[in-house]
């Protein structure tokens, strides 16, 4: 009770900080439907329309604009996540309010799942504005019965994800940057996840996707979405994400519990 | 039992890198208790290791060395049980949700805390009446003043409603009736009515004199002596001091070479220079300390004094309140 009281005072915290700022309510709300007309104008520029068939030998979907919408919206939960998560308790610092918050008797690992779940439910409501986008103006094909396989794969790649960005948000603590470190795991997943385009076009960037969960989500929804697939015939990518899930989890609260420490034992917890 | 007790705590700092690394020695082997009930000062200058001390008790530091007990029990072992003992007020504006109202930045803490909504709205109304905000309780806090949104950081410390408190320069940058309505709070309300402990760190020597039933002197993180005001004062019954206003400068150690001259400190702000000399007789001094100025410094006022408490301090330190050892400004004030 008491933890979803916590993050219950969270999520309308940042719902009125968020409402002063007029500006971003806006940006906000146009983004999800612009974003995706440089991926057209480029698809058209390269092979004239938007399939391709050099692009099905590598991906099994000659279409390109699929393709991209899909891996553009999954990975909005992600680069959501690296900047909400793991920016989070740095924010809490430019406002002076990390000390009092880490000072009362509620766990900062509770404090962050608190952010965690507003982060959620930010990047949710984006998903969901650029899903509609993407169904209704751009003619994605959806099936209703393709959405509970997508959606459990979505939360599969999400649970590891957010432990990794929990981990990352006590390393932002510590290092005291994050736009840094942000744009770097950005372009590291840009490069090496198939987000934009296919790994398999380059050997290095197929092998290293590989490591990258992200990879296999992208792979996973595509297959339902795209080549329709069954989820039961996905087995191997389920239980390579869950045992991802457990691994990055554990580690990221690890990880967290041990920076939080370590700040405090540095005395370099308020530093800007 | 104590309520609050500090055993032999060490807390460094390692700043710099490669061949600049250097470690500070922010609180060194410090021990102190504190009695229920008790208002307890530490008064130093800046840098001297208060804050380090008061946030090493508020758990947001992790000490080298020592332990910190409250009611007898350690607060590193029991972390969230000590925190929700203690209420923690900093000085500096910076330590709310400036978008938010009064009320709405207290409805967060709240949770924190742990308060049902029952508890978080009787609590949140009491003291928001108490400390005279009710009026101004849902507009935005960046339109406060900075007394006011000290009054509304107070009233967040005091939210659970904590047996501690730690009050760490609760004046600083304050205009002269908010202090007076903060000190007096601190000593009626606090200390009076809800019998709360307090810590509270100062450099200003009048707030620590109407304040504190016991008083710490803290320099360059040590303890240098702990007693109630008045017995500070007792020590030196025989002495006097003689300040001069002046501009110029001058050495301190060739007014401590004067015949009969025990201390002398030198502090200098907005151009003024001021001396202060502890003798047993100040009269005797004051041709020579004129003759040390000579004719270069404009002299602007002499007085002679009785002994205040950073007269004592001088005495027992040779350092000013008013100095500022501060290596580095992180997290140290």
């Amino acid at each position: 009770m008491r933890t979803f009281r916590v993050i219950k005072a969270e999520i309308t915290k940042t719902a009125k900080i968020w409402l002063t700022y007029p500006i971003m309510i806006i940006f906000w709300g146009i983004f999800p439907l612009v974003w995706v007309l440089p991926f057209i104008f480029q698809g058209k520029a390269f092979v004239g329309g938007l399939t391709s068939e050099s692009f099905k030998t590598l991906t099994g979907t000659g279409n390109y604009l699929s393709f991209v919408l899909l891996g553009a919206i999954i990975s909005t939960y992600i680069f959501s996540g690296l900047w909400g998560v793991g920016n989070s308790l740095r924010e809490e610092t430019y406002w002076g309010t990390l000390e009092y918050m880490i000072i009362s008797p509620t766990h900062p690992l509770v404090i962050l799942i608190g952010k965690t779940v507003v982060e959620f439910i930010y990047a949710t409501f984006m998903v969901a504005t650029q899903s509609l986008v993407a169904v209704f103006l751009l003619g994605l094909k959806v099936g209703l019965h393709q959405l509970l396989p997508v959606v459990l794969i979505v939360l599969l790649l999400l649970v590891g994800f957010y432990g990794l960005a929990i981990a990352f948000a006590g390393f932002t603590l510590l290092v005291k940057e994050v736009h840094g470190w942000v744009h770097t795991l950005e372009w590291i997943f840009y490069l090496f996840s198939p987000i934009r385009y296919p790994v398999e076009v380059n050997p290095i960037t197929k092998v290293i996707s590989l490591l990258i969960p992200l990879t296999y989500a992208l792979v996973a929804v595509r297959a339902v979405i795209l080549l329709n697939k069954n989820i039961l015939s996905l087995g191997k990518i389920i239980l390579l994400l869950s045992i991802m899930d457990a691994i990055f989890l554990a580690a990221g609260i690890f990880l967290f519990d041990y920076l939080e420490k370590k700040t405090r034992r540095l005395g370099t917890l308020a530093m800007h | 039992m104590d309520a609050l007790e500090v055993r032999d705590l060490t807390k460094k700092f390692r700043r710099g890198r490669g061949l600049k690394k250097r470690e500070i020695l922010a609180v060194n082997n410090v021990s102190f208790s504190i009695c229920e009930g008790e208002i307890f000062g530490l008064l130093g200058p800046n840098g001297a290791g208060k804050t380090t001390l008061v946030r090493c008790v508020a758990t947001l530091l992790i000490p080298e060395a020592g332990k910190i007990l409250i009611f007898g029990r350690d607060i590193f072992e029991n972390s969230l049980w000590a925190r929700a003992s203690i209420g923690l007020l900093t000085s500096g504006e910076r330590t709310l949700y400036w978008k938010l109202s009064a009320v709405d930045n207290l409805k967060f803490f709240a949770a924190l805390y742990g308060l049902t909504p029952k508890e978080r709205d009787k609590r949140i109304e009491y003291l928001l009446e108490l400390l005279g905000l009710k009026d101004v309780a849902n507009e935005r806090v960046e339109k406060y003043s900075s007394g006011m949104k000290q009054k509304l950081s107070l009233a967040r410390s005091l939210l659970h409603d904590p047996k501690i408190l730690l009050l760490d320069e609760p004046t600083l940058g304050l205009d002269p009736a908010f202090s007076r309505f903060i000190r007096r709070f601190i000593k009626e309300e606090l200390q009076r009515k809800e019998k709360k402990t307090i810590l509270l760190t100062t450099h200003y020597m009048d707030e620590a004199d109407e304040l504190c039933d016991r008083i710490a002197f803290i320099n360059c993180g040590r303890i240098v002596d702990v007693k109630t005001p008045e017995e500070y004062k007792r020590e030196m019954p025989h002495k006097e001091v003689l300040e001069i206003r002046f501009i110029g400068a001058v050495e301190k150690s060739a007014i401590e070479r004067i015949p009969t001259v025990e201390k002398a400190s030198v502090f200098s702000k907005d151009g003024v220079t001021t001396l202060k000399i502890i003798a047993p007789h100040t009269e005797e001094i004051l041709s020579a300390a004129l003759a040390v100025l000579g004719n270069e410094n404009k002299i602007l006022a002499i007085n002679n004094l009785q002994p205040t408490l950073e007269d004592v301090f001088i005495h027992l330190t040779g350092a000013s309140l008013k100095d500022d050892l501060r290596e580095y400004t992180g997290d140290e004030e």
